[in-house]
């Protein structure tokens, strides 16, 4: 019995992939900076509002429950808003778009990755997710039609359509558009990891402490070490 | 400097690094026990909706609420009846004991009695409080059905197998029990007329 | 502190029943250590250190984690979502996931930094050979470790990491295909892989303290070597390991704990290098990512693999890469230890430590024409430092050596 076809045909894909990624076709323009906070309640809040109104019509971040909402003060929203945003669903279930998978599958091609941790899992992060949602632009070789042509995405043609109709707006809204794609810039990042605002918090206690700790246990190993002659 | 400063900033020094190195350890100690504690979602999953129309006359239902069981009985008039006349044999016929077996709407010696916010539902945490066994349920008086399981003078209600505690219609310990308090009653309340939320 | 507690009845009656005092005595406080060791010799009380923080964020994520590849919504899976429970909703559950996926990055940093001083110091010649053997061993059981662990999260490096390692077994003539499944326990990485890397996650740390065991038993029959790379024969030239070298190593515990804690705390992904970007998205055995690379930590390793077109060829170099450390006591013959009383060796090491980390940079990047060179020669660097070990006291002049410290 052979080995696995399947896993033959997954390495040789790899090493084509290695072979071919340097030359690989299109995308990945540079990325432009995203000013986010993860400590900014009203920008996370503001994200927040554009992930239920936009992203989530296909998009879902099972690992954000509604009880989150409340709970990490971050986003703090009160009880009423909560209900006001989850209807029926429940308080401990994920944010879960209405599209099921299967016909957002059928209708764009592939299933929508699941936004929780979108930030932590692309490189550039919160950049990347901004530089997507600005990135739109008119294929400049005609071929891609409109809204599917994205200079920042991998291999320029991106399945998803132009969520904040970046393409084709009008100047006085570039900088409202912008705003929108850095608030659920933010919102994203926060969510990739609810708890980096706590955990940069003790970090400073316990890098102070260990300074400390540093200092004394350095002076009384040159305090004992004057016993030794050299 | 003399030898005598030098032994004196090393005495200083040890005892600052032992210091130190305690807080450290018991600074370590603290998330690694406090993982232990319930998760985050494990504590907000701890309300538990239960519709009581459910349950016949005279019957009980164990459901199961935070993964412990909860006894739901929907007594009769003659179950009801069957509270009264044996205070005198109860550990705590006023569930003054401990906090767990009171709740704040427990405000009339008539609540007290039934223990229930609706007479005719009582629902309690179905672990006896010796050990943590599920008592049975022995609701007609006397010992026609139950045989010589329950005393002579049985009113009606649990008897736990592990260690023969004894608890009336009311969840109430009797006396002579290993069983040291009465079943406890969890916070609970009616969202509507037969819809009741536990937690 | 210690000599107040020994003096106590409570450590009489132990000492009655299990010798604890003289235990102590030979083992801290009279073990004789060489007065002149440098900051170098920290690296194996790190070791130990990280070890032991390894084990016990462990026993802790086992309390949550669920080794289990059963889809879940939205193309996750049980393992998955358990980790990112932890990540959420258990209590310090970050803190404690982070640790220990920091601790194994820094694991790796420790020992390839003993292992270097070993060999700069020529710690591995007579009479500590097999105390270089047994930490040879060590490194093997960490990689294994490392390997297993890194498929638990079931992210998409962990499924096709696990499925190019397995894969390569199949390189091996004849038994290559049984290796590989029964590595895998199917026809592809899957739900049997999974729960039996768990199991050997859990095992391979086992036997890490064990081994660890024996190699500070060894070391304390041979005891240390120093930077002079000399033997010493007089009493003035040691000093008690207590309390010298435990505040010394406590000191460069607490030092260590600085930059630990700051990535923890601050930075725990380490720009990708300790937990991998592709790791967020969850594991998909229809697509493999676009940029695949193994940890830090096995790159050099992956160079060597990759610099060979066949494939055995190279599988075989791998193995050969680590089995050669097995037998570096035997390949270099010179009688003098210490890098700093040979010139060319000293040269020839210090070109290793740097062809090793340009190794790792070429087997993490994606491979391009140049690359490709430059790991070959980097990979033939490798075994010609091994090769020619034996040749080198025919015309290497050792510097005198002193008599003593």
């Amino acid at each position: 019995m052979k080995m696995t076809k399947f896993v033959m045909a997954a390495v040789a894909a790899m090493v084509m992939g290695f072979s071919s990624q340097a030359v690989a076709s299109g995308g990945g323009a540079a990325l432009e900076h995203a000013n986010i906070d993860v400590t900014d309640q009203e920008q996370i809040r503001r994200g927040l509002t554009v992930f239920t109104d936009v992203c989530m019509g296909c998009h879902s971040a099972k690992y954000i429950t509604y009880r989150g909402l409340m709970a990490y003060p971050e986003i703090g929203l009160t009880r009423e808003q909560v209900d006001e945003l989850r209807g029926e669903k429940s308080l401990m279930s994920g944010m879960i778009s209405d599209l099921a998978i299967e016909d957002a599958v059928v209708s764009y091609g592939k299933a929508p990755p699941d936004l929780s941790l979108i930030v932590p899992g692309r490189r550039g992060g919160a950049d990347y997710v901004y530089s997507l949602l600005t990135g739109y632009e008119h294929d400049p070789e005609g071929k891609v039609p409109d809204g599917s042509w994205n200079k920042v995405f991998p291999g320029n043609r991106i399945g998803m359509p132009d969520p904040l109709s970046w393409l084709d707006h009008d100047a006085g809204e570039t900088d409202e558009l912008k705003q929108q794609a850095e608030d659920v810039a933010a919102f994203l990042a926060f969510i990739g990891d609810p708890h980096q605002n706590t955990r940069r918090a003790i970090g400073c206690w316990v890098m102070g402490f260990l300074l400390l700790l540093t200092l004394v246990l350095w002076r009384l190993k040159v305090e004992v070490w004057k016993d030794i002659k050299h | 400097m003399t030898d005598q400063a030098n032994q004196s900033r090393r005495n200083f020094l040890y005892v600052a690094a032992g210091g130190l190195g305690a807080v450290a350890a018991g600074a370590t100690v603290v998330p690694f026990i406090g993982s232990m504690l319930p998760a985050a979602d494990t504590l907000a999953a701890s309300k538990t909706e239960f519709d009581v129309s459910t349950v016949e006359a005279g019957q009980l239902v164990t459901i199961q609420w935070q993964g412990k069981p909860v006894f739901v009985v929907h007594r009769t008039p003659e179950l009801l009846k069957q509270v009264d006349g044996h205070d005198d044999k109860l550990k705590d016929a006023n569930s003054e004991a401990i906090a767990e077996v009171q709740q704040e709407w427990m405000d009339t010696p008539e609540k007290r009695k039934y223990r229930a916010i609706k007479p005719e539902y009582l629902i309690v945490v179905a672990s006896c409080t010796h050990l943590g066994c599920i008592p049975l349920f022995k609701p007609s008086e006397g010992r026609k059905e139950w045989g010589d399981s329950v005393p002579d003078d049985w009113a009606g209600g649990w008897h736990c197998p592990c260690h023969g505690s004894y608890y009336d219609i009311s969840a109430r310990v009797l006396n002579g029990s290993p069983a040291p308090h009465n079943l406890h009653v969890m916070p609970y309340q009616y969202k509507s007329d037969t819809t009741v939320v536990i937690g | 502190m210690l000599d107040k507690i020994m003096k106590t009845d409570l450590f009489a009656w132990i000492d009655r029943r299990t010798d604890a005092g003289a235990i102590i005595k030979s083992q801290l406080t009279e073990y004789p250590a060489p007065k002149n060791l440098n900051y170098m010799w920290n690296f194996g009380s790190l070791a130990l250190l990280v070890l032991v923080l390894q084990i016990l964020t462990g026993i802790f994520l086992v309390m949550y984690y669920k080794p289990s590849a059963e889809a879940t919504f939205g193309g996750f899976t049980v393992a998955f979502d358990s980790v990112e429970r932890i990540m959420r909703d258990v209590n310090f559950g970050w803190l404690i996931r982070y640790m220990h996926a920091v601790g194994a990055s820094m694991f790796f940093v420790v020992v390839y930094m003993h292992i270097g001083r070993g060999m700069y110091y020529g710690s591995f010649k007579a009479p500590r050979e097999l105390l270089w053997i047994i930490g040879v061993v060590i490194l093997l059981i960490m990689q294994g470790a490392a390997f297993f662990g890194y498929l638990l999260p079931w992210g998409q490096m962990s499924f096709w990491g696990a499925t190019v390692i397995t894969n390569l077994f199949g390189a091996i003539p004849v038994l290559g295909e049984y290796i590989g499944q029964i590595l895998v326990g199917g026809f592809a990485v899957g739900d049997p892989t999974l729960n039996r890397f768990f199991s050997l996650h859990y095992l391979f740390p086992l036997l890490l303290a064990a081994i660890v065991g024996g190699h500070i038993h060894a070391l304390h029959v041979v005891h240390s070597n120093n930077p002079e790379g000399i033997d010493l024969h007089k009493p003035e030239e040691t000093i008690p390991f207590h309390p010298y070298y435990t505040l010394k190593d406590a000191f460069g515990v607490a030092f260590f704990l600085l930059f630990y804690c700051y990535i923890v705390f601050f930075n725990p992904q380490m720009g990708g290098y300790f937990i991998e970007v592709d790791n967020y998205v969850p594991a998909n055995n229809l697509q493999t990512p676009a940029h695949i690379a193994p940890v830090w930590y096995l790159t050099p390793w992956y160079t060597i693999l990759r610099s060979f077109e066949s494939k055995l060829l190279g599988v075989a170099a791998m193995g050969g890469s680590l089995a050669i450390l097995f037998v570096l006591p035997f390949l270099c013959k010179s009688a003098v230890r210490s890098a700093r009383y040979r010139p060319v060796y000293k040269i020839m090491v210090i070109m290793f430590f740097i062809d090793v980390i340009v190794l790792g940079y070429c087997g993490h990047s994606a491979p391009t024409a140049t690359l490709k060179v430059v790991g070959q020669i980097a990979t033939a660097y490798y075994f010609l430092f091994f090769f020619a070990l034996p040749l080198l006291p025919k015309f290497e002049k050792t510097k005198p050596v002193p008599e003593g410290i």
